[in-house]
C-alpha cells in the first residue's frame, strides 16, 4: 500500500550524522526514522508513536517521550510546548495480556 | 566479597543482607544474597550485558533501575522480560541474558532457519 | 468492584502523606503502589534535607521515610504493593494490576502522586550498558550496597546530579567530573562545593558526546558546547571512564491524570506535562487531584506537605472536617510550603539565571556557578565568612538563598542567626560565646559551615570541617589539606575528630595547618 503523504515537499529528505542515534531504547526507533515521519507528515506526538511505534514498547514511553517531542520540535521549527504531549491511554504500564484476561469486570459492586 | 559491593558506608553503615544464596547466570554458578535485586547480584559478580535488542541486536544493561526503563530485562526461569533490577534474587533461579525475547540458543535458532 | 472513599496512587512522600492526613480524619482511603516496597524515591536519599524543622530538616531523606512508613502503619493505612493503577475511567474507577489479575476499584476522591520520571540525553552509544540514570546511581548504591562503577562521570549539575555525585564519592566511587551543558552549575552552590573540594572538576557549558565502548562503557568524550548547546568541534576531549550517569532533570509522571482527561499542559516551570490544578490541587474533573512531583517537580518536602494540602481539602469535601478546620489546615500548610518556595532557587523561579546579588544585596559567586567552588575574594563579601574573633569561631560559605536554617537551631549558644525568612543568609551574633562544639558544622545540610581557632594552637590554624567518608581520620594522623577546588594546599594535622550520635553520621574533624593556609584549607585527605 502506498504511504500517505500529507506534505507537499519540494526539497529531498535530508540526512544528518546522528540519525543513526537510537531515541526510543524499546522499540529502536532513530532520530532519522522520527525525522523521517515528520517529514512525511506526521506532526503530533500521537501521530509519530502511531506511525512508527517509538513509546509504544515496554516502557511505555517512560524514557523517550521528551526526546521524540524534542525531535519533531526542531523539525517543525516549533517550541516544545507547541507540539503538545502524548495522549495517556490505559494501561499506562505494560501488562502481560494473559493478566488482561483476567479481568475482574462481572464483579458485582461490593 | 566482591570489590563492587560496598563493605562498609559512611551513612548507611553494614547493609542488611539475606543469606549468600546460588544461582546461574548463562549456566554459570554465581552466587548473591537472597532478596536483593538480581541485577544487583549481576553487577557484583560484574556482568554488564543483560540482553541484546531484538533489531539491532545491541548490548543493554541496568539503565534506571527501578522498574521503568525495562533495558535490564533478562530470562529468569525460563520466563523472558523479567526486570532483573526490582526482581529479587532467590536461590536457585536460572537467569538467562535475553536475545529479543528469546534464549540465546531459541535466538540463533530461528536466525539461522532464516538465512 | 470494591469502593473506598479515597484512592491514593503511589505510596512515595506526597501519596503516604495524604493518606496518613486523609486516615487521620477517619476516611477509608487505601493506597497503590507499584513497587514491592513503599517509600518512593525518599530510601535512596541518603543526605540531610534542607528546610527547617517543621520539613524535616537536617534529617536524611530515608529517615525521613522511616518514620512516615511507621506514623501510615501505625495509623492503619491500607497500602496495596505490587499493584498497578492501569488506568483512571469515568466515574472514578480505577483498574489495578495486582496479584496477577486486573481488578476494579471506585473511590469518591482520587489522590495522583505517582512522582516523576527522569529525563534523559540522547547522544552516540547511550544506548550501551554503563550509562544510567541518576537513579539507577542512587538505587544500587543506597539500596543495594553495590558500586555502581569505578570511575563515573556526571552528566547534570543540579541538585541530583551534584548529591549523587557526593554519594559516589561516599560509596568510595571516582567521580571523574561533572558537566553541565548550561554555563552555571544548576544545583544549590553548597551541594556543588562540597564535591568540588574533594578534588572532581566541573566542566560547565560541556556536554557528553559519545559513550566509547561496545559491550560496555570504555570512555566517555565530552566537548564544549556553544551559546546553542551545540558541541564545538576541536574541542573534544575523551574520559577515562567506566560509567556515564545522567542527571538531567525531572519530568512529571503524569500519564494517569492525561488518561483521566484531565485539563493538561506544558509548563516548564513545573518540568513538563502536568494537569491544571485549582489552589486545592483538584483537576478540572472534581474529586480527582494531583499531589507531589506529577503536579510539577520540587523537592520531597514539599510533596510530603502538599500531600497532606490536597488530602485536607478531600477530609473538608468529604465532610471529615469542618470548614474551618479546614481553612487552619490548609494556611498552616501553605505557609510551610511557601517558606520552601523562597529564594533564588524558588519554582517560581526555575530556568531564571540572572541573579546578580543575594537577597541582602552581596554579590553572587560567578567562581562557584562556573567552578563549582568559592575563590577567597569572593567570599570576602561575606560577613559570615569574615567574621574574627580570639579563640574558637565558625566561619560559614553559605552564599546563596535557599530555603534551611539548621544552623540556627543547632548553636546552643545561639550564635547563628538566619531568622522567619529561612532563605536569607545565615549571620553570626558577635554577643554570643562559640564554644566550638561544632554543632553548627554537622548540622548544616550544605557542608557549609567550618570553624576556625587561630589562637589556640602555637602550632598553626585549627579548621573544622564536616566530614562523611570512610575510614575516618584518627587524632595524630597527617594528610594533606585541600582546598575548596580540592587542590593539595599544605601538610595538615588532625588533631580532633567529634563524632556524636546528635550530629548523625556527620563527623566534625579538626585539622591544624599552617596560619598562612587559614583561608584556603578546607578539606583533607589521608596520605
Amino acid at each position: 500500500m502506498a504511504k500517505i503523504i500529507r506534505t507537499a515537499h519540494t526539497e529531498p529528505f535530508v540526512e544528518k550524522p546522528d540519525d543513526d542515534m537510537i531515541i526510543c531504547r524499546c522499540e529502536e526507533i532513530t532520530k532519522g526514522e522520527i525525522r523521517r515521519a515528520v517529514y512525511d507528515g506526521m506532526s503530533t506526538m500521537n501521530e509519530v508513536k502511531r506511525y512508527l511505534r517509538s513509546g509504544m514498547g515496554l516502557c511505555q514511553g517512560q524514557t523517550c517521550q521528551r526526546l521524540v517531542q524534542n525531535i519533531i520540535a526542531a523539525e517543525m521549527k516549533m517550541k516544545p510546548t507547541e507540539v503538545g504531549m502524548i495522549q495517556g491511554r490505559s494501561p499506562v504500564r505494560p501488562v502481560e495480556i494473559g493478566i488482561f484476561s483476567n479481568n475482574k469486570t462481572d464483579v458485582k459492586e461490593e | 566479597m566482591s570489590e563492587k559491593r560496598i563493605a562498609e558506608h559512611p551513612i548507611l553503615g553494614e547493609y542488611q543482607k539475606g543469606e549468600l544464596v546460588h544461582f546461574t547466570f548463562d549456566g554459570k554458578d554465581v552466587t548473591g544474597f537472597e532478596g536483593e535485586s538480581i541485577a544487583a547480584a549481576l553487577k557484583a559478580a560484574g556482568v554488564m550485558v543483560h540482553r541484546y535488542t531484538a533489531k539491532e541486536h545491541k548490548p543493554r544493561g541496568i539503565f534506571c533501575a527501578i522498574g521503568r526503563c525495562t533495558d535490564c530485562v533478562m530470562i529468569v526461569n525460563g520466563e523472558p522480560n523479567v526486570r532483573t533490577c526490582i526482581t529479587p534474587l532467590v536461590e536457585g533461579m536460572v537467569v538467562e541474558t535475553q536475545y529479543g525475547v528469546e534464549t540465546k540458543e531459541a535466538w540463533e535458532a530461528s536466525h539461522n532457519e532464516k538465512t | 468492584m470494591k469502593r473506598h472513599e479515597l484512592i491514593v496512587i503511589g505510596a512515595g512522600p506526597a501519596g503516604l502523606s495524604a493518606a496518613i492526613e486523609a486516615k487521620k480524619s477517619g476516611m477509608d482511603v487505601i493506597v497503590f503502589d507499584e513497587n514491592s516496597r513503599p517509600g518512593g524515591q525518599l530510601f535512596k536519599q541518603i543526605h540531610k534535607f534542607f528546610g527547617s524543622k517543621e520539613h524535616h530538616a537536617k534529617e536524611r531523606g530515608f529517615k525521613i521515610g522511616e518514620s512516615l512508613l511507621a506514623e501510615a502503619e501505625e495509623l492503619g493505612v491500607k497500602v496495596e504493593l505490587n499493584a498497578t493503577v492501569m488506568g483512571i475511567y469515568e466515574n472514578k474507577e480505577v483498574t489495578v494490576k495486582m496479584n496477577g489479575e486486573v481488578d476494579h476499584f471506585k473511590a469518591d476522591k482520587i489522590i495522583i502522586a505517582t512522582g516523576a520520571a527522569e529525563n534523559m540525553i540522547p547522544f552516540k552509544g547511550w544506548n550501551i550498558p554503563g550509562v544510567i540514570g541518576a537513579g539507577a546511581a542512587q538505587a544500587m548504591m543506597n539500596l543495594q550496597g553495590v558500586k555502581p562503577g569505578s570511575k563515573i562521570l556526571m552528566v547534570g549539575s543540579g541538585n541530583v546530579g551534584l548529591v549523587v555525585s557526593f554519594q559516589l564519592l561516599q560509596a568510595g566511587c571516582e567521580v571523574a567530573a561533572v558537566i553541565d551543558a548550561a554555563p552555571r552549575v544548576g544545583g544549590y552552590g553548597v551541594h556543588a562545593a562540597k564535591v568540588a573540594r574533594t578534588g572532581v572538576p566541573f566542566y560547565l557549558s560541556h556536554t557528553v558526546i559519545e559513550a566509547k565502548g561496545t559491550d560496555h562503557v570504555s570512555g566517555a568524550v565530552i566537548a564544549e558546547v556553544d551559546s546553542h548547546f551545540q558541541p564545538i568541534p576541536g574541542t573534544e576531549k575523551e574520559l577515562d571512564v567506566d560509567t556515564i550517569c545522567i542527571a538531567v532533570g525531572l519530568s512529571p509522571m503524569s500519564q494517569l491524570a492525561s488518561n483521566a482527561k484531565c485539563d493538561m499542559a506544558l509548563i516548564p516551570q513545573k518540568g513538563g506535562n502536568v494537569a491544571l490544578l485549582s489552589e486545592y490541587g483538584e483537576t478540572n474533573i472534581k474529586g480527582i487531584y494531583c499531589a507531589g512531583d506529577v503536579a510539577g517537580i520540587e523537592e520531597a518536602s514539599s510533596a510530603m506537605i502538599q500531600g497532606r494540602s490536597v488530602a485536607s481539602h478531600v477530609c473538608y469535601s468529604l465532610g471529615y472536617i469542618t470548614e474551618e478546620e479546614f481553612n487552619t489546615k490548609y494556611d498552616s500548610y501553605q505557609e510551610a510550603l511557601g517558606k520552601l518556595r523562597m529564594g533564588m532557587f524558588a519554582p517560581a523561579n526555575k530556568g531564571r539565571n540572572d541573579f546578580t546579588v543575594t537577597d541582602e544585596g552581596y554579590p553572587i559567586s560567578k567562581n562557584l556557578l562556573a567552578k563549582g567552588y568559592m575563590t577567597e575574594e569572593e567570599l570576602e563579601n561575606f560577613p559570615a565568612y569574615n567574621y574574627k574573633k580570639a579563640g574558637v569561631h565558625p566561619i560559614i560559605e553559605c552564599t546563596q538563598n535557599i530555603p534551611c536554617n539548621p544552623c540556627q537551631d543547632a548553636c546552643p549558644k545561639k550564635c547563628i542567626k538566619v531568622g522567619e525568612n529561612i532563605t536569607m543568609l545565615p549571620q553570626i551574633d558577635e554577643e554570643q560565646g562559640c564554644i566550638g562544639c561544632g554543632l553548627c558544622v554537622a548540622s548544616c545540610s550544605g557542608q557549609a559551615i567550618f570553624l576556625m581557632d587561630e589562637t589556640s594552637d602555637p602550632d598553626g590554624v585549627l579548621i573544622s570541617f564536616p566530614y562523611e567518608f570512610l575510614p575516618l581520620p584518627e587524632v595524630g594522623d597527617k594528610g594533606t589539606a585541600l582546598s575548596r577546588s580540592g587542590a593539595p594546599v599544605c601538610e595538615a594535622v588532625i588533631t580532633d575528630v567529634k563524632k556524636t550520635k546528635v550530629m548523625d553520621k556527620t563527623a566534625v574533624v579538626t585539622m591544624r595547618v599552617p596560619h598562612e593556609f587559614k583561608n584556603s584549607a578546607r578539606f583533607y585527605k589521608p596520605v
